[in-house]
């Protein structure tokens, strides 16, 4: 049996990339860093806030992502929107996903046989 | 006095960059403050929920470098062999050669032979303690500026030769070098030496008039043989021609020496009739000593040259 911690590893690598899609496809309604965190946690994206918080801002700077200060409620609060470029590398992504998805069926229909 | 939220903000603030800063401060103390809020509502009191929230946010420090996008580690994968290889290729040869110069100089320009090996040692550990600390920080600042090298890619021409491990390893190598120097030091350094001491006369151990040839001669086979050290840690192993310029060399350094011993010509007159055991026979016996290591040393060095040429051909 391997390891806890082997397991971890691996399933680490394997949701690194995801926090970034999950964000985008989230982010088609506008949000607040701590509000996204709870949702992506309701979806069974469990990410750590000082993750979160971090690559929302870089993903704003790569263009992904837009933002807007909402200062009606209590506390002012930055609220995050998948802009535009966003909307493109998020469409490439889900493909790939999905391709991997689609070849790793295929490689364990290939390996049954 | 404030907050620990406003010493947490604070703290994370100080290492990002400034144009930033405010804008980052209102989003991460609100970013925060929900945080403390979900669990409040869940009945839990404000101060405990605050410590929570931040130990789960973690050393600022950290969440800082995420926030600024910076590495956390001195030397990344990107540079570390390349400084680790750099560091290497240094720190084998110079500390020593600067430790045999030093040792050298001091026993000889500064007359002080009891200090040199000292004086060596400490120069060479100096010197590998700022070769260590300068390369490092010279690729820690590449690797915060991510300076593109424009190093060629590793390619398949760059394996080495051989695929069995060396024969001739670097650290011997190394210690041969430094032992070949270090004995010209001694063959200069003794001509310099107050060895008999109390009326402050020089007295070499040689015989000063060798100086018309057989020393310099000497001194020219041993550097010659420093020489062969380097081609031979470049082939990697022993070869036939190796092996032949070794026996070349041997002989050139011990069949001098043996003839010098055995005619009474090495040992400086003056330091025989300076000590009584010496004159009575002792001079003799330190001379045909001498022969027999002379003769072993130089013999089992090169019959090693031939049995390890034997074993390299095998392979």
């Amino acid at each position: 049996m391997v390891s806890d911690e082997v397991l971890r590893t691996h399933l680490q690598e394997l949701r690194r990339g995801t926090i970034v899609v999950a964000s985008l496809v989230a982010l088609r309604r506008p949000d607040y860093g701590y509000a996204l965190l709870q949702r992506l946690a309701a979806h069974g994206f469990a990410v750590d806030a000082n993750t979160l918080y971090p690559l929302l801002r870089r993903l704003e700077e790569q263009g992904l992502l837009t933002s807007e200060w909402n200062t009606e409620e209590s506390r002012p609060r930055k609220f995050y929107r998948t802009s535009d470029d966003g909307e493109r590398v998020l469409g490439r992504l889900l493909d790939d996903l999905t391709a991997v998805q689609t070849s790793v069926t295929q490689l364990i229909e290939g390996v049954g046989r | 006095m404030s907050s620990l939220t406003d010493r947490y903000v604070a703290a994370t603030l100080r290492t990002v960059p400034a144009p930033r800063r405010a804008e980052l401060a209102e989003e991460l103390r609100a970013s925060i403050a929900d945080m403390i809020d979900d669990r409040t509502a869940g009945g839990q009191d404000h101060g405990s929920a605050e410590r929570e929230v931040l130990t789960e946010m973690g050393n600022p420090e950290q969440l800082a470098a995420r926030y600024s996008d910076r590495t956390l580690q001195l030397i990344g994968p990107r540079y570390y062999l390349l400084w680790w290889r750099v560091l290497r290729t240094l720190l084998t040869w110079i500390p020593a050669i600067v430790g045999v110069v030093t040792g050298v100089v001091k026993a000889t320009v500064g007359g002080e032979p009891g200090a040199a090996i000292g004086a060596g040692i400490a120069s060479a550990l100096q010197t590998a303690v700022q070769i260590a600390f300068w390369v490092t920080l010279s690729f820690a600042v590449l690797e915060r500026t991510r300076a593109p090298l424009g190093l060629p890619e590793w390619t398949v021409d760059q394996l080495p030769e051989e695929t069995h491990e060396r024969q001739i390893s670097q650290p011997d190598s190394v210690a041969s070098v430094v032992f070949l120097l270090g004995t010209v030091g001694v063959l200069v350094g003794q001509h310099f030496q107050h060895w008999a001491g109390g009326d402050g006369s020089r007295l070499p151990v040689l015989d000063p008039a060798l100086w018309s040839f057989w020393l310099p001669a000497l001194i020219a086979v041993l550097l010659a043989t420093v020489g062969l050290e380097v081609a031979k840690y470049r082939s990697g192993r022993w070869t036939w021609p190796l092996v032949a310029v070794n026996a070349l060399l041997n002989l050139a350094f011990a069949a001098p020496v043996v003839w010098l011993l055995l005619t009474d010509r090495l040992l400086n007159p003056d330091l025989i009739e300076r000590f009584a055991w010496l004159r009575e026979g002792g001079a003799d016996d330190v001379a045909r000593i001498a022969v027999v290591v002379t003769v072993v040393v130089a013999g089992w060095d090169v019959i090693d040259s031939a049995v390890k040429a034997v074993r390299a051909g095998r392979r």
